[in-house]
């Protein structure tokens, strides 16, 4: 899902970049001086845990590929503005060490899985969480990285490159990405349900979410 | 909290992190064998982008891996390098917001 140089235009790029630092700019405004002492190892930890598990493509029969993304993971574990700050150094170490998303389509990329997986995969799983928690951490995995490819679909898609092609763009992307995010929300799923009931003590997990 | 504490406390974090690593050539072999493509190349490719695709930093570990090294060997060292790069980096922000 991350978008390499050329399929942009350059102005969809300065806007991305420009959305993508004003939210980067809050949330860090947001944590300064308020996190918790476990949480600041942790913006690594997790970064360090979803950069590993992005390099396992998982092969799907018929001819595609894809990986885990981890925003709502990120954003249920961290918080919204941590979560988003520890995807943001993956995706960028991603882009300047392994030429993974081009550096033009930085803020692109950074938007789609840094911000609305993770705030989406948040809100999803705050709102819905009284209800049911398994529920929620799925559906939280499964819309977040969703509505992330579709935000992607939607950047190439009013792009010259890509002949304007909106409709398809955001139909192959919605389409995949749906069917494909199912395995991120089970993966989101069991693995915050892991942390929760196994190891409580090592995140700090806000004080209204628990198991 | 310092690096020692870190390496003392998420251990055993750390060593998943590394099983993951290990066998992530399985699954670049595995997608490799399926005809690898993203969402985002087949919509390219549906409509004739993907020759505009470039690479204006490739980085020092090229997809992943070492330039002229065994592709799927040098997936672990790029694997290893780029936890160590990210983990760091966390690490560094973290500090730079600072504690209650």
């Amino acid at each position: 899902m991350h978008i390499p140089d050329g399929f942009l235009d350059l102005w969809i790029c300065a806007v991305m970049y420009i959305i993508s630092a004003v939210v980067i700019g809050y949330s860090a405004r947001r944590l300064k001086g308020r996190l918790d002492a476990p949480q600041v190892p942790l913006i690594g930890i997790v970064a360090a845990g979803i950069f590993a598990a992005q390099m396992l493509n998982w092969p799907i029969p018929g001819g595609t590929s894809a990986h885990f993304v981890g925003g709502a993971i990120a954003g249920i574990l961290l918080g919204p503005y941590a979560g988003c700050l520890s995807m943001v150094s993956v995706l960028t170490i991603q882009c300047l060490v392994f030429g993974d998303g081009g550096i033009t389509a930085l803020g692109a990329n950074i938007f789609n899985m840094a911000i609305v997986d993770v705030f989406v995969g948040y809100w999803i799983f705050k709102a819905l969480r009284r209800y049911n928690q398994d529920v929620s951490l799925f559906l939280a995995g499964w819309i977040g990285i969703w509505l992330g490819a579709i935000a992607a679909g939607v950047e190439i898609g009013v792009s010259s490159i890509f002949a304007y092609g909106l409709a398809t763009t955001v139909s192959v992307m919605g389409i995949w990405h749906g069917a494909l995010g199912i395995i991120e929300g089970v993966i989101t799923m069991l693995a915050v349900r892991y942390v929760l009931v196994k190891q409580p003590d090592l995140v700090p997990i806000p004080k209204e979410v628990t198991v | 909290m310092e690096l020692k504490e870190v390496l003392q406390r998420w251990w055993k974090v750390l060593i998943v992190l590394g099983v993951m690593i290990l066998v992530s050539p399985v699954f670049a072999w595995g997608a490799e064998v399926v005809g690898y493509a993203e969402p985002l190349e087949n919509a390219a490719e549906h409509l004739g982008a993907m020759e505009h695709e470039y690479a204006i930093i490739s980085g020092i570990f090229p997809d992943y891996t070492i330039p002229g090294a065994n592709p799927y060997a040098s997936t672990i060292v790029a694997g290893i390098v780029g936890c160590l790069i990210v983990l760091g980096l966390g690490l560094v922000i973290g500090k730079a917001l600072g504690e209650k």
